[in-house]
Parts: C-alpha cells; sequence; structure tokens
C-alpha cells in the first residue's frame, strides 16, 4: 500500500519519500540519480537512458493502449536487452516498473521476458520484486514468469543474504497451488541449515498428502533431511526422478547470446542446481554388502560433543566442489557411514586430512566386513558369482589407496587371512595390488603372515603368477623404502622411528623387515628361475626387484646393501638375451655406486656395510670381468668351477671363452654382424680377430652404441683399460 | 590340544586399537596399519587363526528371573532367534532410546511408502517401535547392556479400537564379550555384537539398514558352527542333573546321494552317562587332588571332553548303524534347554542357562569382527 502511495507521487519528484522506502533501496535509487546524471553528461541524452527514465518515472494508471511513447521506449529497451544485456540499473528499473504493475498487467510478462542481464542482477530489486508479488494483484501466470526469471537468473544475483532474511516471505507461497514448483525450487537454492524449522517441515508434509508425491516437494524435503535428519526422513525411490525442471527456457537462448557476446562474464546459471542423483541403482542381490553406502548426513547429533554442536558444521553430502571444500574445510562434518566416503573423490579428498581415529576405525569396520563377507565368510562360493562387482570394489578400493598413497589397515588384516586360503587366480592383479601396498611388517611376523603363504602360491601357480608376484613384492619394497625415506629426513638416521610414526620401529628393526624381504625375494627368484628354466620373463621381473635393492642406499637413504644370490647372478649372466645381461650389468653398476658412496660416509655416520658384503659384491664382479672380458670362464677362484675332465668332455673348444663378450649366446649375433661390417671381403669368419686391440674397442663402441647402457656403465666404471684394450684388465677391487 | 593357547588363540583383539586411543596425532599410515606396535608381539596370531575357547566354565543355573524384567523374559525365551553378528555401534547411547524409537518408526513408515517424506517427530499410524534396556542381562562390567527392539503395528483391516500388536522382535547384546577386545574400542563405539530377530523379513532388514545409517555399524549372518553346536550339547548335557534336558537329539547332513538326513534322539539319561564317563576319564588319572582344585576343574569343560563326548555318541551310532556320522554335518541340535541350528537360528528354552549360551554365542560373534 505505501509503495502504491509513492507510485501515485509526481513523476518527476524523488521516487521515494523518506518514510515509504526501505533504505536499501532508496540508497540505490539516490546512487541511480547520481549515476543518471552523470551519464546525462557524457552521453548526452543517449535514447536509451531516456527510455529507461520514462520507465521509472510513468505515471501509475498510464494507458498502454494507443501509447506511442510505450512502445517506443519499449521496444528501445528490447533492443538492448538482446544485444548487449540489461545493465543493473535498467534491471532494477524495469523489474519495479512491470512488478508495479504502473500501467497494468498487460506489459509485464513483455518486460519480464526481456530481463536479460548483462552481468549481474541486483539483490535489492528482487527482494522489492517479491514484495509486490505479496501485494497480490499480478496474474499467476506472470508470477510464475517472475519466479522462473529470478530462477534462471539466480547465480547472477549479486547477494543471496537478503533473499535469504525473507526466506519465510518465499515460504509462504508454497501453498499456492501453481508457484508451488517453483517456489519449491527456489527455496531448494535458498535452504540453510536455519532455514529448516519443524513448522516448514509440517506445511511441506501438508502439501505432500495434498498434492502427493511431487518431485518439487521431495526434493526440496530431502534436502531438509540432509540439514536436519532428525526433524524429516524420506526415501526415494530410484525411479523418481529427483531434478528440478528446467524452467529457463524463455530466457535461455537469449542469455547465452549476451553472455558469448561478453565473454562470459558471469557465471552461467543455465544448468538447475539441482540434487545429483547419478547413482545408479545396484541390482537387487543377495549379498548387498558390496554396494557403497550413500553420503549421508548424522541423525543424533544431540548426542555429539559440545564443540562440535556449537560451530557451524557442514554436511559434506553439500559439498560439490573442490573449492567448496577447501573453505569448509574445518568445519566439515563426516557423513553417518564412512564408507560413503570411498564413493566420492571430493570424499576421498577431505578423507586424507581425517585425523580423526574413530571416524578411520568406523571406516575401516566397514571396509573390514565388506571383504570377509565377500571373501572368507561367503561359503556358496559367493566370490565367484558376481566376481563382476568384486572387481569394481577392489578396483574401487585400489584406487582409492593409490590417492591416499597407503593401505588400509582392514584391508591388510583381511589379507593375511586371505592369502591362506587364496588360489592365486581369483582377482589375482587386484589382490597382488592390495598385497603391494601393505605396509612394513616387522620381521618377527613377515614368515608367518606372509612369506609362508606366497611361498605356496608361488610354487604352485604360473609362470605369470610368479611374474605378478614379483611385480607384487617390487611395489611393496618401493613404498617400504619410499616411506622410509620420506620419515627419515625427519630424523637423523639413529633416532627410531617411533617419534614420527607409531609404526614402533628402530632403524635396524625396519632394516631387519627389508632385508628379510630382499632375502625371500632372493630365494623365491632362484628357485623360481630353476622351476622355469630361466624364463626370460620371470628374469626380467627379478631383474626389476634388483634394480631396487641396488640402489637402497643413495636413492632412498637405507645403509642397507643386499647383494643378489648366486641363483639370480648366474641365469643373468648366462642369459640368451642380452637385455638381462645389460640389465645385470646395469645393477652392478649401480652396487658399485653405492658400495663406494656408503664406505665414504661410513665413518661419519654410524652405520657398517658388513666386509661380506663388499666380498660378495667383488666376487661377483671378477667372475662378471673374467667371464664377459678376459675370456677366463671357469679359473679357480670363481663360483663355477667344474671338473676339467667334464669341460673336456663337453668338447666345448675354448670353453673358456665362451661367456665372453663374443661368444656369450646374447651377443654372438652382434659379433658376427659387427664382423661382417668390419671385415665385409671376408669369406671366413674368425670372430676371434675381433679380440685384437683396436676390433676390440670398436666392437665395444658398436655395442654400446646399441643401447646397452648398463654394459658401457659397467665396462666404464670396472675396467681400466690401460695400454691395450684386447688385453684388458680386470680392476674392480674397491674393498 | 592347545589348551594352553587358548587365553590368546581366542582374542578378536587387535591391539593396535588401544594403542591408537593414546596418541592424537600421527602419521597415517600407524593408523592404517593393522599390527600395532604392541601387537606385534604377543596378540597377533588372533590375525589368522583366531578359534573358540578351548575351554569353558560349566554353565551354573543363574537366577536370572530376579534380575530380568519378567515380561521381556518371556519374550526372550519363548522365541526362535535368527543370529547376526553386528560391528561396534559408533555414538550408540542408551539413553537417546526414545528418540531412537522415533526415528526408527519414521525410518520405517519413510521406507514403506517410497517417495513421501515422514516427520520424525509425529506420531506414526502404521508402526510404532519400542526400544527397551534388558536391565540384570549382563555378566561382566565390560558388556553394555542389552537392547531389545520391537515393533508393533495394526493389522490392515484392523478396528479402529483394536490394540497394535508385536510384529516384529529383535535385540542387541553382549555376555561376556572379551574385555580385552572390548576394552580396545574407542569411548565412541558400543559393543553389542551379537543380534538376534524374529518377525518378518522385510522388517528385518529395515531394522538393519536403520542402525547401519544411525551407527555406522555392519550385520552380517552369523552361523553356529559345527564346533558350537558341539559345545552347545555338551553343555547342555552338562546341566542334566539341576534341570532334565529330556533328550538330546542331533540332525546330521550326511554326504550321500541322494543326501542323507539322520535324527538321532539320545535318552537323556544314557547322554548323562555318556557325559560322566568323559568327564570321568578326563580326571581319573588326577584323581585326589586337592579339592579345591577340583571344584576349580570341575567347573570347566574342555574342548577335548567335547570331543570325546561325540566320539561316544558316534562311535554308539556307527555300531547300531553301520554309519559313521564324522563323515557328515550336524546340522541341529536340540534338548528340553533349547535347540540350535548351523543356519543360525537358535531357542533358548530356559531361562536358567541363558547366559551360558549367550556368552558362547557372543564369542562366535565376536570371532566375525573384521578388525
Amino acid at each position: 500500500m505505501a509503495a502504491k502511495l509513492n507510485l501515485s507521487g509526481p513523476p518527476d519528484s524523488d521516487t521515494s519519500s523518506p518514510n515509504d522506502q526501505s533504505v536499501s533501496s532508496r540508497s540505490s535509487n539516490r546512487s541511480l540519480r547520481v549515476a543518471d546524471k552523470a551519464r546525462r553528461k557524457n552521453e548526452a541524452e543517449d535514447p536509451f537512458v531516456l527510455a529507461l527514465k520514462y520507465f521509472s518515472d510513468v505515471e501509475a494508471g498510464t494507458p498502454v493502449y494507443g501509447n506511442d511513447d510505450v512502445e517506443r521506449n519499449m521496444v528501445l529497451v528490447e533492443k538492448v536487452a538482446y544485444s548487449k544485456g540489461l545493465s543493473p540499473e535498467a534491471i532494477s528499473i524495469m523489474l519495479e516498473f512491470a512488478m508495479s504493475l504502473r500501467m497494468g498487467t498487460i506489459l509485464c510478462p513483455r518486460v519480464l521476458k526481456c530481463l536479460i542481464p548483462a552481468a549481474v542482477v541486483p539483490q535489492e530489486a528482487v527482494v522489492r520484486a517479491f514484495v509486490w508479488l505479496g501485494v497480490g494483484k499480478i496474474p499467476v501466470s506472470t508470477q510464475i514468469l517472475f519466479i522462473k526469471w529470478v530462477l534462471t537468473v539466480f547465480d547472477m544475483i549479486d547477494a543471496k543474504d537478503q533473499l535469504r532474511a525473507i526466506y519465510g516471505f518465499i515460504f509462504s507461497f508454497v501453498t499456492e497451488e501453481n508457484l508451488c514448483p517453483f517456489i519449491c525450487h527456489l527455496l531448494y537454492l535458498l535452504t540453510r541449515k536455519e532455514s529448516v524449522r519443524v513448522f516448514r517441515v509440517r506445511k511441506l508434509l501438508e502439501l505432500q498428502s495434498k498434492l502427493g508425491r511431487q518431485p518439487f516437494l521431495l526434493n526440496l524435503l530431502s534436502l531438509y533431511k540432509v540439514f536436519c535428519p532428525d526433524l524429516v526422513t524420506l526415501s526415494i525411490p530410484s525411479r523418481i526422478k529427483s531434478v528440478f525442471r528446467n524452467h529457463n527456457m524463455p530466457w535461455r537462448s537469449a542469455l547465452i547470446a549476451v553472455q558469448k557476446r561478453d565473454g562470459s562474464q558471469a557465471a552461467s546459471s543455465i544448468s538447475p542446481a539441482s540434487t545429483i542423483k547419478d547413482k545408479t541403482n545396484p541390482r537387487k542381490r543377495k549379498h548387498c554388502h558390496l554396494v557403497l553406502p550413500a553420503l549421508c548426513s548424522v541423525v543424533n547429533k544431540e548426542a555429539q560433543t559440545e564443540p562440535s554442536s556449537s560451530r557451524k558444521v557442514v554436511p559434506l553430502v553439500q559439498l560439490h566442489s573442490f573449492a567448496q571444500l577447501l573453505e569448509n574445510m574445518h568445519r566439515i562434518e563426516l557423513p553417518a557411514q564412512m564408507g560413503s566416503l570411498l564413493g566420492s573423490s571430493l570424499a576421498l579428498q577431505y578423507l586424507d586430512c581425517v585425523q580423526d581415529e574413530s571416524a578411520l576405525l568406523r571406516l575401516n569396520f566397514w571396509l573390514g566386513y565388506a571383504l570377509h563377507e565377500e571373501f572368507l565368510f561367503c561359503g556358496d562360493g559367493g566370490a565367484s558369482q558376481n566376481s563382476e562387482e568384486a572387481l569394481q570394489f577392489l578396483n574401487k578400493l585400489l584406487s582409492t589407496q593409490h590417492f591416499l598413497q597407503e593401505g588400509f589397515s582392514s584391508s591388510e588384516a583381511f589379507l593375511y587371512k586371505f592369502l591362506n586360503v587364496w588360489d592365486g587366480s581369483l582377482l589375482r592383479p587386484q589382490i597382488l595390488g592390495l598385497l603391494s601396498n601393505i605396509p612394513v611388517i616387522p620381521s618377527s611376523q613377515i614368515r608367518r603372515l606372509l612369506f609362508e603363504p606366497l611361498m605356496q602360491l608361488f610354487f604352485t601357480s604360473s609362470l605369470f603368477f610368479k611374474c605378478g608376484l614379483m611385480e607384487c613384492l617390487n611395489n611393496m619394497l618401493l613404498k617400504w623404502l619410499t616411506w622410509h625415506s620420506v620419515y627419515a629426513l625427519e630424523d637423523d638416521l639413529d633416532i627410531s622411528l617411533n617419534s614420527h610414526t607409531s609404526i614402533n620401529m628402530t632403524l635396524s628393526g625396519f632394516k631387519d623387515s627389508v632385508m628379510e624381504l630382499v632375502d625371500f625375494v632372493g630365494r623365491l627368484a632362484s628357485v623360481g628361475l630353476q622351476l622355469e628354466g630361466c624364463h626370460s620373463l620371470l628374469l626380467s621381473f627379478i631383474l626389476d626387484f634388483y634394480e631396487t635393492v641396488c640402489d637402497t642406499f643413495l636413492k632412498y637413504g637405507l645403509p642397507l646393501v643386499v647383494i643378489p644370490p648366486t641363483g639370480v647372478f648366474y641365469p643373468a649372466l648366462f642369459a640368451s638375451d642380452p637385455v638381462s645381461v645389460d640389465r645385470l650389468a646395469y645393477i652392478m653398476y649401480r652396487y658399485k655406486v653405492n658400495l663406494t658412496s656408503a664406505k665414504s660416509q661410513e665413518t661419519e655416520q654410524a652405520f657398517h656395510i658388513s666386509r661380506q658384503t663388499f666380498r660378495e659384491f667383488n666376487h661377483y664382479a671378477v667372475v662378471m670381468v673374467n667371464c664377459l672380458w678376459n675370456s677366463k670362464m671357469f679359473q679357480p677362484g670363481m663360483g663355477i668351477q667344474p671338473g676339467e675332465e667334464l669341460l673336456l668332455k663337453s668338447n666345448v673348444p675354448q670353453y673358456w671363452m665362451s661367456f665372453d663378450l663374443i661368444h656369450h649366446p646374447a651377443f654372438m649375433s652382434y659379433a658376427v654382424d659387427f664382423h661382417q661390417k668390419c671385415w665385409p671381403g671376408r669369406k671366413d669368419m674368425d670372430l676371434n680377430s675381433i679380440k685384437h686391440s683396436k676390433p676390440w674397442s670398436w666392437y665395444l663402441e658398436y655395442l654400446f652404441s646399441q643401447g646397452y647402457d648398463g654394459l658401457k656403465q659397467f665396462v666404464q666404471s670396472n675396467i681400466s683399460r690401460q695400454k691395450a684394450a684386447g688385453d684388458g684388465q680386470g680392476n674392480s677391487l674397491s674393498t | 590340544m592347545e589348551k594352553h593357547h587358548n587365553s590368546v588363540t581366542r582374542t578378536p583383539l587387535n591391539s593396535v586399537v588401544v594403542q591408537r586411543r593414546s596418541k592424537s596425532k600421527s602419521y597415517r599410515l600407524s593408523y592404517r596399519s593393522c599390527l600395532g606396535a604392541a601387537s606385534r608381539l604377543g596378540l597377533t596370531p588372533a590375525l589368522t587363526a583366531r578359534r573358540l575357547n578351548t575351554s569353558r566354565r560349566a554353565p551354573k543355573p543363574h537366577n536370572i528371573t530376579e534380575k530380568v524384567d519378567a515380561e521381556q523374559l518371556t519374550l526372550l525365551v519363548k522365541t526362535e532367534w535368527q543370529l547376526s553378528y553386528v560391528t561396534p555401534l559408533y555414538q550408540f547411547r542408551h539413553t537417546q532410546l526414545k528418540s531412537y524409537s522415533r526415528q526408527l518408526s519414521a525410518f520405517i513408515a519413510a521406507e514403506k511408502q517410497q517417495g513421501m517424506a515422514v516427520e520424525v517427530e509425529g506420531p506414526q499410524k502404521t508402526f510404532r517401535v519400542s526400544f527397551s534396556l534388558v536391565q540384570g542381562l549382563t555378566e561382566s562390567d565390560d558388556d553394555a547392556e542389552t537392547v531389545l527392539v520391537q515393533i508393533y503395528s495394526k493389522p490392515l483391516f484392523a478396528r479402529q479400537d483394536e490394540p497394535q500388536k508385536p510384529v516384529w522382535s529383535g535385540w542387541l547384546t553382549c555376555i561376556n564379550g572379551n574385555p580385552e577386545y572390548l576394552g580396545s574400542l574407542p569411548k565412541d563405539f558400543i559393543c553389542l555384537p551379537l543380534f538376534g530377530s524374529s518377525g518378518a523379513e522385510g522388517l528385518t532388514t529395515l531394522v538393519k539398514s536403520w542402525f547401519q545409517q544411525s551407527f555406522d555399524c555392519c550385520f552380517g549372518p552369523l552361523e553356529i558352527s559345527h564346533t558350537s553346536l558341539q559345545w552347545l550339547m555338551a553343555l547342555w548335557t552338562n546341566c542334566h542333573n539341576e534341570y532334565s534336558i529330556q533328550h538330546l537329539k542331533m540332525i546330521w547332513t550326511l554326504p550321500a546321494v541322494p543326501p542323507l538326513q539322520v535324527t538321532y534322539t539320545v535318552n537323556s539319561e544314557d547322554a548323562w552317562e555318556l557325559w560322566g564317563s568323559v568327564r570321568k576319564g578326563n580326571r581319573g588319572g588326577g584323581g585326589g587332588g586337592g579339592g579345591g582344585e577340583e571344584a576349580e576343574e570341575e567347573s570347566s569343560i574342555d574342548i577335548e571332553e567335547v570331543r570325546r563326548f561325540m566320539q561316544g555318541l558316534q562311535s554308539h551310532f556307527y555300531r547300531h548303524f553301520r554309519l559313521d556320522l564324522s563323515a557328515g554335518s550336524l546340522n541341529q541340535v536340540s534338548t528340553a534347554l533349547g535347540s540350535a541350528k548351523y543356519s543360525g537360528r537358535i531357542k533358548i528354552s530356559n531361562s536358567r542357562y541363558m547366559i551360558t549360551t549367550l556368552t558362547l554365542l557372543t564369542e562366535c560373534a565376536l570371532l566375525k569382527m573384521p578388525i
């Protein structure tokens, strides 16, 4: 009523008389006028400005029909609106003009349709328009149009605080049947925890009993449930689509066009905010323990501790972006079921920061339960029945563990049991993946928990399992070493790790565990190679492992060097493929670098590499040099020493040369190739001629050029080729 | 066989929890590692070789009728229960039972009419839920109080004034739970590992999912294993001189084609006599020990005795029918004190020995805990 009074006032007088209007709109009007004046000077009576002035000043009751001024000005405004969009001031004026019905209801929809904001929509204008809505002479269709417009431009409204302040006022419109769907949508966008009240819940439930299951009511109510599960509960069947309909059709294309022209500085509001329900309903099955629980907020809040209830907490369900997560990091409320965190990538980010031990325990209970039920307790072969689901579940778990860069204790505990009953083929990649994530096991337990079951599996399974297990153990070792290197950086090497970790493990305890693991793999590898006839695939995985082992000191700062057993060394040295020999050479080279470095630091840092280790290394180095370089196979003092008569009996001529770089089965083809290139004219091939000083160094160059860098590094670091390269000498000893 | 092990092997404990409590802030790896430092030495056998107690106290009649409300007791006794195990309940408060009643009834209403929201505080027309404490049904101080849940409903076409009838009931209990395990849980958790339910399957599912959502726990089926069934037989038979078991009935399934089901009923006196002989045989050698020691020994039953009892029963059967029962599996046992099925259904007919049975079942449930 008051507003009407104001409108009937003289058009060129103050648009507001002090008593009538809210402070905010008055001040906005004043600033409008100031802006108008300034513009008037600059733009010298821009017709668009004049048009706006017309609409802000036009007297109430001015007829529309036959009024050319209105038509002309309207067209002007429409032109600007559809081409550039309207400025906030223009929006305010036009919205005020339309909703106040100063020229009746006819123009109202037309004005609303052209309210295309160029940048933002002033909140005050929207609030004022809502006030007009309450005055109540606007036809229902226009009311709907207005709310649809608000929904469309919702994200462009410059602030929402005042709109939230009139939540109750807006809420009162839900009882109007035609408006209800749109009002519900708007309320959905405005609802905060404090807006959820018992009386509102009751009102909505009353409407529900009148209107039946309406998606818009359900959507709003389910949001209420998120905030206050102690007030309202509901279960939404999967067939009901819980998304608000798209109401923004009239403005959509115009808005997109305007935004495109402006390089779209305003956030696009085209997609309506709505509950995200992309959850595909899992098909009904008897055992549903592998289904991730849905994110839900906690019901029994009163039972929680004081500090959390006094703080404003944000349920995790309400967060939809990483930015929101960061913003609310300090006041996030954990969901009712911790298992639900695994289902959302955003929640996983948060899980990484969760320090609450109870929360992690809850997660572990759930996870352990699911794993046990699926793989250990299911007597009826449940695991094989729904292996697709199990596969997905484990993959999810694996990707979570990779994301967090460590395993869960419940999956670890599960694995220790499961390894005893596993056939080695069910979901092999996943199980091995989980296994590689287990943290350091103390050396006193490692045999029983890990080695015994793995040994059985290893010796009774296929080559591919053996390779897989080698890879898994290599990954496990890598993770242990990485873990150590991260935490050893913080402590002196000497201090036990427990000052930072509650894995109560001293450095020597950690070393023992690593040593046990490396020794175990050494044993597996030796026997495995024998069993599989030194299969080069298996050998390759084993060499992968030793590439990790040889660098423990330099790469991971662990003062421990373990030399491979003969069962691995010789198969690699005598392998028929050059790659394996090359990798062995590289590994030996790295051993040497590590040992040299350790030796030089031994005195300043209190650790000790045993003499035995140096002895073993030197022995291998001598064997390699003698074998590949000096053609002195089977010399006394080397590891392999078959009887003289046995060697003669083998009828191999010049057996002592049979594993040098020329005659080694892995390199023979290179030697032949080299020979042909070097002496293209020669009919009879004499590989021994490569042994001469010049061709020998050419031959080495030739080999190195084929990409055998390991060999190159080994040769360069171990063999000093003094005068005659052909007579190169083993000079490797660094005791 | 491994008597000396029992205190260690029976524990389902992963004592990392104990350790966690003392550390407020620690590197994540630690609390995700299932081998806490403390557990590294003694307790990890639990990880791989958990098994039932190999020795337990002989059942003593409890005057439970004096402690427990008669109406609740009647309900517990007259019904056959389907068992489940439950992981510890997070933030469960025995003081909030009223509010739980409201929440659960609203939850059931909402689930029953999918797509209709339901006010939690409002009165529910179709289903009424009541949570109640079963006071007095605990044995040790560590045990959380038993909770009884009952659901009442009116039949669809009932008259207006007709009272609601109980349609479903269930309880959560913990009797003589392993104190180490219970003690290792943080304070936010209440451990009531044994869940019994009776009533429509649909309601059971709803109640379970409400518990899951409210207290972040998990329910899994609890079978009564072969060994547990044998234990129950022995424990029940052992009561015969105080309370007649009337008969000892076993149902076996033998892996023949077609499968052969054997119902084997033994006269109570014969069973008692056989039990006495295996008991005596056990103590025969060491006879004449100190009186106190003997009383102590008398009150405990060893797995070996149970095994001998079973062997006695089996060989008796073999003599008559040339059928070796040990090749089959024991599916069901029953006496006048109660009946138990492998599928996890149990009926405790006499309240005097209820505690003993529930202790055994609590132990079974704790063995199923994932951590």
